[in-house]
């Protein structure tokens, strides 16, 4: 057997070993994980069923041309959303792997080292992918009554589909890992908010684009989505292909696959060849930095942060200090933290396309209650990305915060104030600004902002509630701990909770609306109840998981 | 100051330590030796409160470290083998982080820190970020941070992996200075020479169960021919075996 394949058999085993230990954790544990993933892939699929449908019927024909329109976007999002994600996954893999040591050292070629680690960069970054994408293919493939062969050449596609990103992602960084180590941080750090600049630009240019009146619809849309339609682009051919499986003409997407394959394998054969030339020079060139990073006390907001935080007592003080300068030390947190950012204004600065709507009341309650959706949607992954690995990263450290004079209790509870307080500047001040942005009246301005201010703690006490119960103390990549099943299971729950809490307000704004209520009275008494029903259930979301975590944070060994 | 009353651990069907009993005085230095998989780890485990007993109990300075563990802990040090620390800070950052943890008012903080920082010889690097710092340097700062809040016990394993010959010199004679001062040290550790020169009692461990224990002598005299401690060590636990 060659060494890619040894490398891959160890990995097979060690992922076996891993299935099966799930035969040791808790039946109820798994069972609600399980429960809950099905639910999520199946809620996503009657959904994805029911907006195709709805978009194949409309308006005579228009319909089925908008949904192709989309399955283009969508498979271009992903396309680049793989490639970046790609970017990061293979830095870690490929760098700073804690095997990364022992496989350079081993007597084999960096082109099969690459490979063996490639395999793992791919199974990374587009699990999420074949899990959130299966349900839109087969939804798309039950509306459109497409063949038994469509869901086999869709199966067939996805492989040489993720390979192609995933190569030019790796690519992109064994190219910055050769590069990076003769640039400064700071020439580094400004070109990567140029970079971010001009995405957000670009973004904010197809956004305006789109504002588009009804009589305009279609060949706005059209307009929007053409570069979607290229040639040359991996994520149109394979959507050309399915499209030709969905309609039976198997030698069109016959065509496309071979598109595909031989590109992927043409990225791949690159990809390794870089990896054999620059991907050592670029290993060792980054072992072999300058080590003399000195941060001296007193200086920089980090630097005075204790001073700042006086009357905070400790150890209270000492945990939120710690837990905020390993926070903004760590490059993939807080990038990923400037990308929320970029979101955040990118929503802001699309508010006014809404403004259009706003004439009628009937619009203006929607989009008032989309935006506590959106609101508390990126308040959501915000907690899923940050708050739930904080419990995790302390992972082998606990020998520290397990000695010390400190109650577990404590402990937790520092980490789900420290979130509240985090995310609520951010997430209220997005919350007031998009109300006031979108002028709406005092009872929905304030009940968009007291929404939000309550998710804080509700989805706080999710995230660091779970990331205790579900704790992984093995892994330091933050990422890699929110995709394990604790994290999958936060996401799921924090969505549902903000479902119950989106809800229950659209269903009184929009009977408000519709004139349902017998006086304005009555109105306000339900505005009541549903403020009431959404503040015990925030209360509920934040008790729960937290006893359950810290329960088996004080039945855990380390 | 240390005192384990039949204290036991079970993974599954295995015993990790059997009915331990130890019984250890302020000011001495107890070394603890045994074979790999003997169960040392698993006590310092237990002693430290980080796994819980399946029986018996332990208590330091009187508390029981799984009734009273605020109290147990305020009163120990430990030195891991492996000092995993935060890597984003610096070692100051990180003194001032465990002084925090042990509520250490500010005067005291900064005094024992830079006396700590300055005999392990770490204050050229105290405000260098801890991912940059060699093993050695980093077992020295996980020493400082144990001795920051000046504790009663100290409990050590494995204390001489990543140190060079000057530095496990000036730690041995530090810790022996501890216990002149009354701090009880309980120790861990293969290095056998180290043992023998330095230690009050050894215990020896063996398959979860305490061998023998006794002042070097008296652990010296149980072998059938006279020899170093090594030598008396690989009898004891040889004929165990056999």
């Amino acid at each position: 057997m060659n060494q890619v394949g040894v490398i891959m058999r160890a990995k097979l085993l060690m992922a076996g070993h891993a299935i099966a230990s799930v035969r040791h954790e808790s039946k109820l544990k798994v069972g609600v994980i399980g429960i809950s993933v099905v639910a999520l892939w199946v809620g996503a699929l009657l959904l994805f069923l029911e907006g195709l449908d709805w978009l194949t019927r409309f308006g005579g024909g228009i319909g089925s041309i908008i949904v192709v329109r989309m399955l283009g976007v969508l498979g271009m999002v992903v396309f680049f959303m793989l490639i970046f994600s790609n970017v990061l996954v293979s830095f870690s893999t490929l760098y700073r792997s804690r095997e990364v040591n022992y496989l350079v050292q081993a007597p084999m070629s960096f082109r099969s080292f690459f490979l063996a680690r490639f395999v793992e960069c791919v199974a990374f970054s587009s699990w999420a992918f074949a899990f959130i994408g299966s349900p839109v293919i087969i939804a798309f493939g039950i509306t459109n009554d497409a063949p038994p062969g469509f869901y086999l050449a869709s199966l067939l596609y996805f492989l040489p589909f993720v390979v192609i990103p995933s190569a030019l992602g790796a690519m992109i960084t064994l190219v910055l890992a050769r590069i990076f180590p003769r640039l400064k941080m700071r020439t580094m750090a400004l070109f990567g908010c140029f970079v971010i600049l001009m995405f957000f630009v670009y973004w904010q240019r197809s956004f305006d684009a789109a504002q588009i009146s009804e009589d305009s619809l279609l060949p706005a849309i059209l307009d929007v989505t053409a570069q979607t339609q290229s040639a040359l682009l991996p994520s149109h051919w394979a959507a050309r292909g399915m499209l030709a499986a969905s309609d039976g003409e198997y030698r069109e997407a016959l065509f496309s696959f071979g598109l595909l394959a031989s590109n992927a394998l043409m990225v791949l054969w690159l990809a390794a060849n870089l990896a054999g030339r620059i991907f050592y020079p670029g290993w060792s060139g980054l072992a072999g930095q300058d080590r003399t990073r000195i941060r001296l006390p007193g200086r920089g907001i980090l630097g005075r942060l204790d001073g700042l935080l006086a009357h905070v007592p400790n150890p209270v003080r000492a945990l939120v200090v710690k837990d905020v300068k390993l926070f903004w030390r760590d490059p993939a947190q807080w990038s990923q933290f400037v990308i929320f950012f970029g979101i955040m204004a990118l929503y802001i600065a699309n508010l006014r396309n809404a403004r259009g709507q706003l004439q009628q009341e009937f619009w203006r309650s929607w989009i008032a209650c989309l935006n506590i959706g959106a609101c508390t949607l990126i308040l959501a992954t915000l907690t899923s990305r940050f708050v739930f690995p904080l419990v995790s990263l302390e992972g082998r450290r606990f020998w520290i915060l397990g000695l010390a004079p400190l109650s577990f209790h404590r402990l937790v509870w520092q980490k789900f104030w420290l979130s509240v307080a985090t995310t609520s500047v951010f997430t209220v001040g997005l919350a007031v600004l998009s109300a006031y942005i979108l002028r709406l009246e005092l009872v929905y301005f304030a009940l968009s902002v007291y929404s939000v201010l309550i998710t804080n703690f509700g989805l706080a006490g999710l995230a660091v509630g779970l990331g205790t119960l579900f704790p992984n103390f093995q892994e330091d990549n933050p990422a890699r701990i929110v995709s394990g099943m604790g994290g999958t299971l936060n996401f799921i729950l924090s969505v549902g909770y903000i479902g119950f809490v989106v809800g229950a307000q659209t269903l009184i704004l929009q009977w408000r609306v519709l004139n349902l209520f017998r006086s304005e009275q009555a109105f306000y008494v339900a505005l009541g109840c549903v403020v009431a029903f959404v503040t015990a259930l925030s209360v509920v979301s934040t008790i729960v998981p937290m006893r359950l975590g810290l329960k088996n944070l004080r039945l855990m060994e380390f | 100051m240390i005192r384990t009353e039949n204290l036991s651990k079970k993974f599954g069907d295995t015993h990790a330590v059997e009915n331990l009993n130890l019984q250890i005085e302020a000011g001495e230095f107890f070394c603890f030796l045994g074979p790999n998989g003997a169960g040392k780890t698993t006590t310092i485990k237990m002693l430290t409160g980080l796994l819980h007993p399946t029986g018996g109990r332990a208590l330091l300075g009187g508390h029981d470290i799984q009734q009273q563990p605020i109290e147990a802990k305020k009163i120990i040090g430990y030195v891991p083998d492996s000092p995993f620390l935060y890597e984003k800070l610096t070692g100051r950052e990180f003194m001032r982080f465990v002084a925090g943890l042990y509520r250490m008012p500010e005067n005291g903080y900064m005094e024992n820190t830079a006396r700590l920082l300055e005999m392990f010889e770490i204050h050229t690097v105290a405000d260098q970020l801890i991912e940059d710092y060699s093993h050695g340097m980093r077992q020295k700062l996980s020493f400082a941070s144990c001795f920051l809040h000046e504790p009663k016990i100290v409990i050590v394993d494995e204390p001489w992996v990543g140190l060079d010959p000057k530095n496990i010199r000036f730690v041995k004679n530090f810790l022996r200075q501890k216990t002149r001062e009354g701090v009880t040290v309980f120790m861990s550790t293969h290095t056998l020479s180290i043992a023998q020169e330095i230690a009050d009692r050894i215990g020896i461990i063996h398959n979860g169960r305490l061998l023998h224990m006794g002042t070097v002598p008296q652990i010296m005299s149980l072998a059938e021919k006279p020899g170093s401690l090594e030598d008396v060590f690989l009898e004891l636990t040889q004929d165990n075996d056999a």
